[in-house]
């Protein structure tokens, strides 16, 4: 207890015999938490807001008297000024963007889906189940990543049994060609028209937007869904089970009428656990990092590289830690963004308000935050 | 009647099959990572999938134990690991004991504070948490791999929430015996706080043992390499240039164990866990 | 997540106002980087142990350079550690903004205008003793606004490495071996067969670039000051490269044959020619000692021939205690008899003329990685050109499908935005 030397002295009158010292005791036993938080976290995140601000090009402290404002430069090199920067950024937002817009929807439609499986199963295969789709969620990113090298190499397992049925698998994380553009051009479709090709938005043309993520990344995007589908799982498996006689009624029924059961009423009644889904889904999606790191560096075509990894290999490789730190908290504005979005999107509308009555669920506090 | 039943067991056969095939999906992959690691650079490569070696070589692991540093990434990671679980135990359940139980100006500020913070994404922290390190002094240390994990906003949370199912009574009796908020604090509440507190080193071994960024941005010397820092560089290409898939299976299998057997002792806690604590 | 904006905004303060207490407590960390700017002529000096970072190659690499700085060490009585960098660029760059960053280390030219202008490094090369005997090419790859930097360490060029099984069973002779791009074309398609592809090489301008070199190209122009990289002659060198990938006769070692990089596709003979540097005998050696093969020039192109050249460099830092001793140790890592014995144990040539004789006497099967340096063309060095060159592979990745007039543009207009 030496740190009750520096804390605060805010004490107050004592209010009753019982509750003396509170106030003392109260800050020294949140003391730790507070100091590791604001300096780990607060005092970092205001020394990186200063350095995307400033000019500082990774020698000694960013605070030395040579380091000079140059107030949003930073910011314009990611966003308009249309060099490398700007295109490298519009890149990373495109690969990152596409990956989102597929993992999300993945994840928690196959999480959800094993949920409902695993919950008709009798009580013992649910644990055996249970444990198999969660069993990839435990694993460190690192080691799943070296995993999913080897499978998606091109002479790998994945190929071998895409072999089996006649599939000439492609030479997945060496592929940097988007699977949009490769569907077009199954069709002939090899350039856009001008429109796409000669206008653009941050450096990339509307065309190569809409590439869609390279085969690459497909494979990264796999092994996201892979391995976050156990943990969401495990949330819709809770909230089902919360549901209580319903779903175990359901179960009862034949599949026509299960199936209608489930989007009428069983689906409506997860809207919170679908909420909080969707939220830690999109939130993780845009931090793409450390599969990253550990499997293509960007490559190939720096079609893999995500505003994460940008900002660090801009930073720590590239030397400039302005843009990196720029890169940051433009990527910070976006999962904000997006949370609040996605609040907004799925708030309770009171349209069935009726049928809402009928089935009403206790929030389970839990999986509401 | 009898036409109603026949269905259901169609229905039930069927949800069975599938759920087999997908169990099997999920589980083929670690297989197939076992069985490669003892393979031969050459079977690895012609036979991808087959789960069991042509000819079972261990070199991939004499390779990594004897002549490389991977004994010593294991035992920084474990280091970490430890000191951080503890860490997190301790300051966790204080913080989240005195935010749960005792009366004091500020606390919902407090409160609201580690709320906003557990909104931070990580990854916008690597640039800020390198410089912050670097200013302290304790850039390329234990101290800057250990002191900034050693609290997490979600455990603060976490406690708080089950101090807060305990009834009050259970502390008054030592109250009115005159002890103090430490003393209440240590002997009564935290005893009973076991299944918390065992949520708490799940979730703290897991998530430092698997940590990557935070190390690769506070340190850079080869002894306080960890496993997952270690692992990634390799599959990066480090130690030779070539493929060498066996050899980083093999790293990322023993990576894999500890947090397995930590899984499945603690399989139906950690369900029950990551419930309330997902936070990635 | 966050309840009401209000109560969180109170909450960030509250925490602000605590950890500012603990930062003016023991906010030390900021105030002893910065020093030691010494200019030339005007090194530090001191007892302390010197730590010498490498970026390397392999085990045999780093067991050669910490033998060498071993003896040094016995022989000056000063401690000094080499320490082998996982991520040499990554190291170094928080090295220097931690303001602890190793005495010496290796140094890549495309790393040295960066490093230079912020202050990182001390310019030493005018005060070495054996300045006179390196090569001038290599020596004006480490000067930046006419001082010079750091000591070479050594260097490579391309070749064109030729398995000699897979040549011979395709019914070919020494007569064969190509000198155009028309012989290489045929030859590599003689050499195509099932699973075997003629030429390999990596995807990126590190390999690529020789081609342009070969026709006449450049990225940058010979003085640095202009960007050259939409001309005809680098189109021409693209087109041909892109015509002999579709064809399947060329293929990318990474891409098209799965392998980690040349060396491995070769060894595992996916490849029965390959284009890589003197690198490659040392990971033959160790890890495909059965496969036999023989070095040639690379052919020439329409202006000539043309191959590119790497190297590196001993870059100390500014922040050094000791540079006095640091600079002692370059002297001895350079002299003629130690990069001999380099060169012996990890494939690169002596950057210093007076081991040139030595050195090709006793690697003779090598003779046409030396001969090449008469010709070769180093990697541009312009401040911020590494990015230029890595989204400029980024585009080579893609140059089957692409067209190589865009792929010229782009890299132009990049190049032009770092340039003069």
């Amino acid at each position: 207890m030496t740190a009750l030397a520096t804390a605060p002295r805010r004490d107050r009158r004592p209010r009753s015999g019982l509750r003396r010292g509170e106030t003392l005791a109260g800050w020294v036993f949140t003391l730790p938490v507070l100091v590791i938080l604001g300096v780990f976290l607060l005092v970092p995140v205001l020394m990186a807001l200063w350095v995307s601000f400033s000019d500082w090009s990774g020698r000694g402290s960013p605070f030395a008297p040579g380091v000079g404002f140059v107030g949003l430069e930073n910011y314009a090199a990611i966003t308009t000024d249309g060099g490398l920067p700007t295109r490298d950024f519009g890149t990373s937002l495109r690969n990152n963007a596409w990956y989102v817009l597929l993992v999300v929807p993945l994840q928690t439609a196959l999480s959800l889906f094993l949920a409902v499986l695993v919950n008709r199963a009798v009580l013992r295969g649910r644990g055996v189940f249970r444990t198999a789709f969660y069993f990839p969620s435990v694993t460190s990113s690192v080691a799943i990543t070296v995993l999913w090298l080897f499978l998606f190499s091109a002479t790998g397992a994945v190929n071998e049994i895409l072999s089996w049925v006649g599939i000439n698998g492609p030479n997945w994380f060496n592929d940097p060609t988007g699977i949009v553009h490769n569907f077009l051009g199954a069709f002939g479709v090899t350039s856009g028209p001008d429109a796409l090709t000669e206008n653009g938005f941050l450096g990339v043309t509307f065309w190569n937007w809409l590439a869609g993520p390279s085969v690459a990344m497909t494979a990264l995007i796999f092994m996201a869904v892979f391995t976050t589908s156990g943990t969401f799982m495990l949330l819709f498996i809770a909230a089902l089970q919360n549901l209580g006689g319903d779903v175990e009624e359901a179960a009862m029924m034949d599949g026509a009428n299960a199936w209608k059961r489930f989007w009428k009423v069983t689906l409506p009644q997860l809207r919170p656990t679908l909420f909080t889904v969707l939220t830690l889904g999109l939130i993780g999606c845009w931090q793409v990092f450390d599969q990253i790191y550990t499997g293509t560096q960007g490559a190939p075509g720096k079609t893999t590289v995500t505003p994460a990894y940008l900002s660090y290999s801009s930073a720590f490789l590239g030397q400039d830690w302005g843009q990196g730190a720029a890169i940051a908290f433009i990527l910070f504005a976006i999962i904000v963004f997006f949370t609040i979005f996605q609040r907004w999107v799925l708030r309770e509308r009171p349209v069935s308000r009726r049928r809402a009555r009928q089935y009403e669920v206790r929030p389970t506090g839990r999986s509401m935050r | 009647m009898r036409r109603w039943r026949s269905r259901t067991v169609t229905w039930q056969i069927a949800l069975y099959a599938l759920l087999i095939v997908l169990a099997l999906i999920y589980i083929s992959p670690f297989l197939i990572q076992i069985s490669t690691s003892f393979k031969t650079d050459a079977d690895a490569a012609s036979n991808p999938v087959s789960l069991i070696p042509q000819t079972w070589s261990a070199a991939a692991y004499e390779r990594l134990f004897l002549r490389s540093d991977f004994p010593l990434w294991f035992a920084n990671s474990a280091v970490v690991t430890i000191c951080v679980t503890l860490g997190r135990v301790f300051f966790c359940s204080l913080a989240g004991y005195a935010l749960a139980r005792l009366q004091f100006r500020g606390r919902g500020v407090i409160f609201a504070g580690v709320v906003a913070v557990m909104a931070v994404p990580a990854v916008v922290l690597l640039i800020p948490k390198f410089l912050v390190i670097n200013q302290l002094g304790m850039y390329d240390s234990y101290a800057g791999m250990i002191v900034p994990l050693l609290v997490d906003a979600a455990g603060v949370f976490i406690m708080k929430n089950f101090f807060e199912s305990i009834p009050v009574s259970v502390e008054e009796q030592a109250r009115i015996d005159g002890a103090g908020s430490f003393r209440v604090f240590w002997s009564v509440v935290l005893p009973m706080a076991r299944p918390a507190l065992i949520t708490i080193i799940i979730l703290s071994f897991q998530g430092s043992w698997n940590e990557l960024a935070h190390f690769i941005v506070s340190t850079q010397s080869p002894e306080l390499t960890t496993l997952t820092k270690g692992v990634a560089r390799l599959a990066s290409g480090q130690l030779s240039q070539g493929t060498q898939y066996p050899l980083k299976l093999a790293a990322a299998l023993i990576m894999t164990i500890p947090v397995a057997v930590l899984f499945f002792i603690f399989q139906r806690r950690i369900m029950n866990a990551s419930e309330g604590a997902v936070k990635e | 997540m966050a309840r009401s904006t209000a109560r969180t905004i109170v909450g960030i303060g509250a925490l602000a106002t605590a950890s500012a207490l603990v930062l003016t407590g023991c906010g030390s960390g900021f105030s002893d980087s910065g020093g030691g700017e010494a200019g030339s002529g005007e090194l530090t000096s001191s007892d302390d142990a010197l730590t010498i970072l490498i970026g390397s190659s392999g085990d045999a690499e780093t067991d050669a350079v910490t033998e060498a700085v071993a003896a040094w060490s016995a022989e000056s009585g000063i401690d000094a550690d080499v320490v082998a960098a996982s991520d040499l660029s990554q190291e170094l760059s928080q090295g220097f903004a931690a303001g602890s960053p190793p005495d010496l280390f290796y140094l890549a030219p495309e790393a040295l205008a960066g490093y230079a202008s912020n202050g990182s490094l001390t310019p030493y090369g005018d005060l070495l003793s054996n300045k006179d005997d390196f090569y001038p090419s290599l020596v004006s790859n480490f000067t930046y606004e006419d001082e010079f930097y750091c000591a070479p360490k050594d260097f490579s060029t391309l070749g064109l490495i030729i398995n000699t099984r897979l040549w011979e069973a395709a019914g070919l002779t020494d007569a064969d071996i190509p000198t155009t791009w028309d012989e290489l074309a045929s030859v590599a398609q003689t050499l195509t067969a099932d699973g075997v592809t003629g030429l390999a090489f990596g995807a990126e301008y590190q390999r690529v670039g020789a081609f342009m070199a070969q026709a006449g190209g450049s990225l940058v122009s010979e003085d640095g000051t202009e960007a050259t990289a939409d001309s005809p002659e680098n189109l021409e060198a693209l087109t041909f490269v892109k015509e002999q990938l579709a064809s399947g006769t060329f293929g990318y070692a990474t891409i098209d044959l799965g392998a980690g990089w040349g060396g491995e596709a070769f060894g595992k003979e996916q490849a029965a020619m390959v284009i890589e540097g003197n690198w490659i005998t040392g990971a033959m050696e160790n890890d495909f000692p059965a496969v036999e093969y023989i070095v040639a020039e690379l052919p020439a192109g329409p202006a000539g021939q043309g191959t590119l050249q790497f190297t590196n460099c001993w870059g100390m830092a500014a922040d050094s205690p000791n540079q006095e001793a640091a600079l002692d140790l370059v002297e001895y890592l350079t002299s003629t008899e130690q990069v001999l014995a380099f060169s012996d144990a990890f494939g690169p040539m002596p950057p210093v003329e007076s081991a040139a004789d030595q050195w090709t006497s006793d690697n003779s099967e090598l003779a046409a990685f030396l001969a090449a340096a008469d010709y070769a063309q180093g990697v541009p060095t312009n401040d911020g050109i590494a990015a230029v060159i890595s989204d400029f592979n980024a585009a080579l990745e893609n140059l089957k499908a692409a067209d190589p007039q865009q792929i010229l543009d782009t890299v132009q207009s990049n190049t032009e935005a770092v340039v003069g």
